[in-house]
């Protein structure tokens, strides 16, 4: 598991979209969406900052360092 | 599975049956001694693996149910280190191909065998991104 926790799953289940349609608005794959909601696969910068933006909240809002 | 998951799947098994099956006839048609034009059946390969890979991913891509088709960062990561093993089972390939000419292997052979050598890389870059992304499932 990677040390990067992150509120993702929170986040999209509350403005109910799917992995899917998440995936496809910052270009990712579902299976990368899913990968990084279950801590297996931590995002670059770029694409945490477009989960960010894209949720309206700030990068530490989503993430979080925790070992 | 996603797209590129499939579409790796499917460019391993068309080659390694097509072009198995392509190298398979050529060693028995040499053991025997009759050679049934390999060109055309070398240029007949290569259209079935292009016929096969180009209909297999109109199906993959028509049956899809992602949304985003594109290799995304974590596939592209994938994609680099299957490469770097694929490049370098390519280069020992190209050696080893090389090498057959101080065995006695005609030009021809040697040819092929440097088919064989892209063939080998080719299906070991899509076998370990299968790998690779199959771990981190």
């Amino acid at each position: 598991m990677f040390p990067i926790a992150n509120n993702v799953r929170l986040e999209r289940e509350a403005r109910g979209l799917t992995q899917s349609e998440l995936g496809a608005a910052i270009g990712l794959t579902r299976q990368t969406v899913a990968a990084i909601e279950q801590r297996r696969y931590s995002p670059s910068l770029e694409a945490a900052f477009r989960i960010a933006r894209l949720f309206g909240l700030s990068v530490d809002d989503l993430f979080r360092w925790e070992e | 599975m996603s797209f590129r998951y499939k579409s790796a799947l499917l460019s391993l098994t068309s080659m390694a049956l097509i072009y198995g099956w392509f190298f398979v006839k050529l060693l028995t048609q040499r053991h025997v001694g009759v050679l049934v034009d390999p060109v055309v059946q070398l240029g007949g390969t290569v259209l079935a693996v292009a016929v096969v890979q180009i209909i297999g991913h109109i199906i993959i891509a028509g049956t899809s149910s992602d949304k985003y088709d594109a290799m995304d960062e974590r596939e592209r990561g994938f994609d680099r280190r299957a490469t770097s093993v694929g490049y370098y089972l390519l280069i020992m390939g190209a050696l080893a191909a090389i090498s057959t000419l101080h065995m006695g292997a005609s030009g021809p052979y040697m040819g092929y065998a440097v088919v064989l050598a892209i063939v080998v890389a080719e299906c070991a870059r899509q076998g370990v991104f299968l790998i690779l992304h199959h771990r981190a499932a």
